[in-house]
């Protein structure tokens, strides 16, 4: 009724004023056409799908190419895995159970009962060598094809049953199997997973009207989810209040979240996450290679002021990449306390003084959380005497510098490690880049050795043994300042329930999630 | 006019030509391995030299451009080096979210500029022109990132009359295109304020008014269609900027555009669709301005008749 009587009003207006009129009357209908304009424009309507926000959209849904953290997410729901883990990292059966029938020969079995592809077939074992053949074949340039390097055969011995044999014996080899099945029939007829994907998991995929849309539907209830692409964090966040959307989970500065803890309707859960940032060192630089200079530099940094106001508690300290709850984690490691004092004194011991201070690049990408953490740290270590020059880049810049060696401090994080086998790629000294992601160049024989010894041994305590020498020699040798594990933060409207949270931020609870 | 009509198309044409090599070799100057980012850190050496192989990324660059015109002539922009999407189907997917927010853009910025442009020209050095040049100058000095976020808060959050963000519903393109046309109409208005000023003294003006006609008449029918050349000119340089992706309205508005798949390509260092985008919006601005200067062309004959 109220819209009708102002576009009858509107339209009048127009009509008497005519285009011969006075400016005035024209600026009164104009004034008037964008009140109408708003007027008419309603609040968004709700439907009952469930709305989550993303900060970036899957760069592909085909898992033989995907490496982005959305689509390895979004990738769980819509395929199964031969593995999974569980909430100590440690490998458990997902499809299939597994014998270690030698050094260098795996059985798989398929046991799981409900593995029906979204397009009705039931997945088996030519579909596991047929997905597995095809990111080993290197005409395919999967990015996943060096984690299967060591595959030098795969058999199928009958429909659940598969053997793959080794090119040298490798104790992780079911750790490196966490990849989505897809079914044989389609993989050779070339189907466009990216477009359509087809799997077994528990979600099923609708569409993707538009570019900053995916719809994906539960196929046990018919829920349906829209995965909406928004790229501002604050937008995000008023998105969420203003009821366009239903929940989100990470990507999200302290600070919004304390904005939204504060505002009625909704629902902020936080919970240990295990993600691990660490500060960088160079250790080609003149400067870093003297161990007094990192020592100092753990020391001249206070974490816990961080965590406190710049994180908001939303993070605890860390020692080594992996946390105290993965099996292969070493919780008895002492953290390099805060203190000034002696910092100062190791600085003097290495050189240098008020005339002489330590002056250091710190490099970091153009994220303004990232940005402010720097200056924070910079702070911190101007106190005892250390000069930061910090340099923003965006991220391509960045990332290419730190993996060039062009930096000598900078700050990261590894997201979603699960397998011990993160120390060969990081700490060996054959995995400088190229090679692997070794950045701050670390050479030491002594870790060298254990990686591998780690790698033959069969016994799992033994094995944990080996990863926690290793670091315990990486702590003291400081190519990296541990800094802290940032918690993952899910946040909802009030009348979304039953989510629960994973540690490795993955968007499984999903599942069991419901809209009151 | 023909001849004239021919030249601008002809050095359209040209100036097309010479971006597109400056993007080709721009683009590979940009730190950063292509191979590299589609295989990740860990990938073997053997790998890497068989998908630069594949690409053509070994060849030397000049048989590199050779291959990119050539594709580019038969409108094959390759694929996404990520996504493994053809570019073009990408691009057009975004391109009408990008031409419908420059057009409502564009509708906002006239409908704001020339009522104030036209105020502040007829009340000169009055309160009148003093509150629109205000307004003119608060618009030009809000920046978007500053201005779309406070709409938000006023429009949706507080009124919960709009939309936060989006392209879903036929009213979320008012924010995006409030945020982008009040800056436009900021720089047009005094534009259109400063020329108007200069055409009100001429003596044919000074006739129309002798005439017996009203302010706003002569304000309409003769002192505007004079302004009018360096007013069409500013619009077809905003109209081609706004074309090429209005980057960070797109951002805050989740808007669907070429400008969001530029900061994308460029985060992800899709060289590829980056090469693209750049591409585009180069071509966005050569035609716009091109379109403007035939406009010019037809509405001034003593433009075409210099030309040629």
């Amino acid at each position: 009724m109220m819209r009708g009587t102002i576009m009858f009003v509107w339209l009048n207006i127009l009509i008497k004023t005519g285009l011969k009129q006075r400016l005035y009357r024209g600026m009164v209908v104009s004034v008037l056409f964008f009140t109408s304009w708003l007027l008419l424009a309603c609040s968004p309507q709700h439907n009952d799908h469930i709305r989550f926000a993303l900060q970036s959209m899957p760069v592909t849904l085909d898992p033989r190419f995907s490496t982005d953290a959305a689509a390895s997410r979004i990738n769980r729901l819509l395929f199964q895995r031969l593995v999974g883990f569980d909430d100590n990292f440690q490998v458990i059966p997902e499809l299939a159970d597994w014998q270690q029938i030698d050094l260098q020969h795996y059985r798989f079995h398929l046991i799981k009962p409900e593995r029906e592809f979204h397009h009705g077939r039931r997945l088996n074992a030519e579909d596991v060598a047929a997905t597995y053949n095809f990111i080993r074949d290197p005409a395919n340039a999967s990015p996943h094809r060096s984690s299967l390097d060591v595959i030098e055969r795969i058999d199928v011995i009958d429909e659940d049953t598969i053997d793959f044999y080794l090119s040298e014996a490798d104790v992780l080899f079911a750790t490196r199997l966490g990849i989505a099945i897809l079914p044989a029939e389609l993989i050779a007829s070339n189907h466009n997973f990216r477009e359509q994907p087809i799997g077994s998991g528990e979600f099923e995929f609708i569409g993707m009207p538009s570019p900053t849309l995916l719809q994906l539907r539960r196929l046990a209830d018919g829920q349906r989810f829209d995965f909406v692409h928004v790229p501002n964090p604050t937008t995000r966040v008023l998105k969420l209040v203003n009821g366009e959307i239903d929940m989100m989970q990470n990507d999200i500065s302290p600070e919004l979240v304390a904005y939204l803890e504060r505002h009625s309707g909704i629902n902020v859960m936080r919970s240990r996450g295990s993600n691990f940032t660490y500060l960088g060192l160079n250790l080609q630089s003149r400067l870093l290679k003297d161990p007094l200079v990192r020592q100092a530099l753990a020391h001249a940094l206070n974490k816990q002021e961080i965590i406190k106001y710049l994180f908001q508690h939303s993070a605890r300290p860390a020692n080594t990449v992996l946390s105290d709850d993965h099996w292969a984690g070493n919780g008895e490691l002492e953290d390099y306390d805060y203190n000034p004092q002696r910092a100062k004194a190791l600085l003097k011991q290495a050189g240098y003084n008020a005339d002489k201070p330590l002056e250091l690049s710190y490099k970091t990408s153009n994220d303004p959380f990232r940005i402010r953490l720097a200056t924070v740290m910079q702070s911190q270590f101007e106190a005892v005497g250390i000069r930061i020059d910090i340099q923003s880049y965006d991220w391509g810049t960045f990332y290419g510098d730190i993996k060039a060696g062009r930096f000598q401090l900078y700050s990261l994080s590894w997201v979603g490690i699960k397998s011990p086998d993160i120390f060969r790629y990081v700490f060996h000294s054959r995995a400088i880049p190229p090679e692997g992601a070794n950045r701050g160049r670390y050479v030491s024989h002594q870790v060298d050795n254990l990686i591998e010894a780690a790698a033959l041994e069969q016994d799992i305590d033994a094995q944990a043994g080996f990863y926690k020498q290793i670091q315990s020699i990486v702590h003291r040798d400081l190519p990296y300042i541990p800094l802290w594990y940032e918690d993952h933060v899910y946040i909802s409207r009030d009348n979304i329930r039953g989510y629960s949270m994973s540690v490795d931020g993955s968007y499984d609870g999903l599942k069991t999630v419901t809209v009151q | 006019m023909f001849n004239y009509f021919i030249s601008r198309i002809l050095s359209a044409l040209i100036v097309v030509l010479g971006v597109s090599c400056l993007v080709f070799f721009f683009i590979h100057l940009i730190p950063g391995d292509p191979v590299e980012v589609m295989l990740g850190e860990s990938a073997q050496p053997a790998d890497r030299e068989a998908l630069r192989h594949a690409l053509g990324l070994d060849q030397p660059v000049l048989t590199q451009l050779g291959l990119y015109f050539s594709n580019l002539l038969q409108f094959d922009l390759g694929d996404s080096l990520h996504s493994k999407q053809a570019i073009s189907s990408m691009l057009w997917e975004r391109i009408p979210a990008t031409v419908e927010l420059a057009l409502a853009g564009l509708l906002v910025a006239l409908a704001l500029a020339f009522p104030l442009g036209i105020v502040a020209a007829l009340k000169h050095d009055t309160a009148w022109d003093h509150s629109a040049m205000t307004v003119s100058l608060l618009g030009v000095s809000i920046p978007n990132f500053w201005m779309g976020p406070l709409l938000i808060l006023v429009f949706s959050i507080g009124l919960g009359w709009l939309p936060v963000s989006g392209r879903d519903e036929p009213t979320s393109i008012i924010l995006p295109a409030l945020t982008l046309g009040s800056a436009m109409a900021a720089i047009l208005s005094r534009m259109i304020r400063s020329t108007l000023l200069e055409v009100l003294g001429e003596d044919y003006i000074r006739t129309a008014r002798a005439k017996g006609l009203s302010a706003y008449q002569v304000v309409l029918r003769h002192a505007l269609r004079n302004a009018m050349l360096p007013i069409i000119t500013l619009i077809g340089l905003q109209l081609g900027t706004l074309l090429g992706g209005a980057v960070i309205t797109e951002i805050v508005f989740s808007w669907p555009g070429v400008g969001q798949l530029t900061i994308e390509a460029i985060q992800k260092r899709d060289y590829p669709v980056l090469q693209a985008c750049i591409l585009l919006i180069s071509v966005s601005y050569v035609v716009v301005n091109t379109l403007t200067d035939l406009v010019y062309g037809a509405l001034d004959p003593r433009v075409r008749l210099s030309e040629s």
